[in-house]
């Protein structure tokens, strides 16, 4: 098996990375600590269609593939994860769905002004006591003359305070089981539609997380994305795409970190050489590297299986967990080639080490990981 | 009225210059950053007299990648001046060879090159291109306006600012500042790698003997290459900040550095 970039995979590359260079890396450690989203920056990113990398050109989209998508994802968090993340959460699993379980009508309403970043999109399935079991979300949807009437309280929601477009996973039925979850689509302007305060967090500051409330909200019928009863299914296919992104944004946080943590060991001396020159830095490094390259090995084979159109779920799942513990484990080693400076906000690494850390959380904790892959190995 | 013709000539340069011969690949290889500006003015005259950019490179296959990404960026069309013969070429036979592209292109309004490569720094090349095709040529342009019905150009000289009028057809070196570039869109780049990519020129294509390319047409013998090591000093100017920074200043002026 190959799994080689091509061309286009490399200009892709350089491309985005010498935009990230330019444009994210000099206000990123700003936007983490002042937490703010930075919009000149995003409506930059707009225009050049990071908004719509995997959507059909013809409902304005780039087109692109699986491997473009993981490439850009790497690149962007290498400068900035909370930059990454928007992206990454808009592209998979908001817009994802929309392509794959809507309707044509559906889609030309809602694709095409966010491939366009005209609109920014979210995805709303954890609540206060729904994480990693998403079965238990309590959000309902109950049939009121043409449409449904939601009420919801969505928790940790990427993009949640500049998002227009948002999947909403509530329940249709009232046997409270799996087969009455189902995905409606909220729109901000819809009266009883409201943000809650940012989530006031330990990385990934520049994206604004924050909660969804919906009261009593009216959404018409044609809001229903599938069919009733669908929500889990979507949400899982959904979330086997989304995990190739967040495999990507972990490695390019670890290959950051390894790129800091080189410069710095060639540069600072102590007992008379350079620490690259100390072999207790040498072996860090060399285990950095080692898993910085196979975690970019697996996130890319899950991308090229996914254009393929062959099965990736268990690569990907693989390619998460595997991509989250190294970018823990680097950003750690990181701080340490670093000391002091490194948990100072004078060098770049103790932010890393932060966005790193909820790697292993979202879009399924490393736990839930395990359990996916169990079954996808043991059948 | 005819068509405008616009040809860019570019060059992929290797990303970083290894000690010996650099093989190009397409992971190594970018559009050289001082043709960007050229290309950026190119369809900036499109946008004012419509007509077509081309653009042209000799170089090896790792070029083709950096010309597909002129397609994205905005050419109409690419051609790749490609041939095992055409290695090793010094800037005259480059110019021998981007001057028969050029000459197969035509007609032609106007040729642009970059003030030079980021990996050979000659500045040689858009004149001795110009020289083969005996057309005038404007070096280092800092702004090209059109004004009544002619291209008018200016470039900084020892301190004079010089104008130019010229009639087309002519050769320009274009400096950074004389167009702005612009970021290279997502869906250009799919669309471009999708597309059809550059046109591949050999020597036979060109009309040219392997005599007049390559090493065989290069007057220029490389004898030898030398790292010199650089001498740096430090010296510390001591004062409250109006002092060191009057101090600066003198020294500066003292070694010629500001005048
Ligand atoms: C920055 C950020 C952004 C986020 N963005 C989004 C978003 O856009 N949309 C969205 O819907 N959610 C989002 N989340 C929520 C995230 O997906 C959840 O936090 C995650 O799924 C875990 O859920 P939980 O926090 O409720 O933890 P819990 O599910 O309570 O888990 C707590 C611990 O128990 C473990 N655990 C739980 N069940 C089991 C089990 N069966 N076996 C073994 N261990 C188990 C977990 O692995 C974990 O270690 C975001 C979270 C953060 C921090």
């Amino acid at each position: 098996m190959k799994i080689e970039l091509t061309d286009k995979h490399i200009v892709l590359r350089r491309t985005v990375r010498s935009f990230a260079d330019r444009e994210i890396r000099p206000i990123a450690a700003a936007i983490d600590q002042e937490a703010r989203f930075p919009w000149e920056v995003v409506e930059k990113m707009a225009r050049l269609g990071y908004f719509g990398i995997q959507t059909p050109r013809e409902l304005d989209g780039a087109g692109m593939d699986s491997l473009s998508y993981a490439l850009i994802v790497e690149e962007l968090s290498r400068a900035s994860a909370g930059i990454g993340l928007c992206i990454a959460v808009h592209n998979s699993v908001a817009l994802y769905p929309l392509l794959t379980f809507g309707s044509e009508a559906q889609k030309r309403r809602w694709v095409p002004p966010l491939a366009r970043g005209e609109r920014i999109g979210a995805f709303c399935l954890t609540e206060p006591n729904a994480g990693s079991d998403a079965a238990g979300i309590e959000a309902t949807a109950v049939a009121d003359g043409d449409g449904y009437r939601v009420n919801a309280n969505k928790v940790f929601v990427t993009n949640g305070a500049v998002a227009d477009v948002c999947l909403l996973f509530v329940r249709t039925g009232t046997t409270g089981g799996k087969e009455d979850i189902s995905v409606v689509v909220a729109e901000r302007e819809t009266p009883g539609f409201a943000v809650g305060d940012l989530e006031d967090l330990c990385g990934m500051r520049a994206n604004p997380v924050s909660s969804i409330r919906l009261c009593d909200c009216r959404v018409p019928a044609f809001n229903l994305l599938g069919r009733p009863g669908m929500g889990l299914q979507i949400g899982l296919a959904a979330l086997d795409t989304g995990r190739v992104g967040i495999a990507a944004q972990a490695l390019g946080i670890a290959q950051a970190a390894l790129d800091e943590s080189l410069r710095y060991a060639r540069q600072r001396r102590q007992f008379g050489q350079p620490l690259a020159r100390h072999q207790a830095i040498q072996m860090m490094i060399a285990d950095m590297a080692t898993r910085v390259d196979a975690a970019r090995l697996m996130v890319y084979r899950a991308a090229a299986l996914k254009d393929d159109g062959r099965p990736f779920g268990t690569q990907a799942a693989m390619a998460k967990l595997f991509a989250s513990e190294t970018a823990t484990a680097v950003t750690d080693l990181a701080v340490q080639i670093h000391g002091g400076y490194g948990y100072s906000k004078a060098y770049p690494v103790e932010r890393y080490y932060r966005d790193a850390r909820v790697t292993r959380i979202y879009e399924g904790t490393s736990e839930v990981h395990r359990m996916v892959i169990a079954r996808g190995v043991l059948g | 009225m005819k068509e405008r013709h616009w040809i860019v000539c570019v060059k992929a340069v290797v990303l970083d210059a290894a000690a010996g011969p650099a093989r190009r690949t397409a992971a190594n290889s970018i559009l050289n950053p001082f043709d960007a500006p050229a290309l950026a003015l190119a369809f900036d005259l499109r946008r004012i007299l419509g007509g077509t950019v081309t653009t042209v490179s000799m170089g090896p296959p790792a070029a083709g990648p950096v010309l597909r990404e002129t397609l994205a960026l905005g050419a109409d069309r690419a051609v790749l001046l490609c041939d095992p013969a055409m290695a090793g070429a010094d800037t005259v036979a480059t110019a021998a060879v981007l001057a028969a592209a050029v000459g197969q292109l035509s007609p032609v309004d106007l040729i642009l090159f970059g003030t030079r490569s980021a990996d050979s720094d000659t500045g040689q090349v858009g004149a001795q291109t110009a020289t083969a095709l005996r057309l005038p040529l404007v070096a280092d342009v800092q702004t090209l306006v059109w004004h009544d019905g002619r291209c008018r150009v200016t470039r900084d000289c020892d301190g004079f600012l010089e104008t130019y009028d010229l009639d087309f057809p002519a050769a320009l070196t274009v400096r950074p500042e004389a167009a702005a570039t612009g970021d290279l869109a997502l869906g250009r780049l799919e669309a471009a790698f999708a597309g059809q990519g550059p046109h591949v020129w050999d020597l036979n294509r060109l009309g040219l003997s392997p005599g007049a390319a390559g090493q065989a047409g290069s007057p220029t013998v490389v004898r030898q290459l030398t790292p010199v090591g650089q001498r740096k000093t430090c010296r510390f100017i001591e004062g409250d900040d109006a002092a060191k920074a009057d101090e600066l200043v003198r020294r500066l002026v003292d070694g010629g550095l500001i005048g």
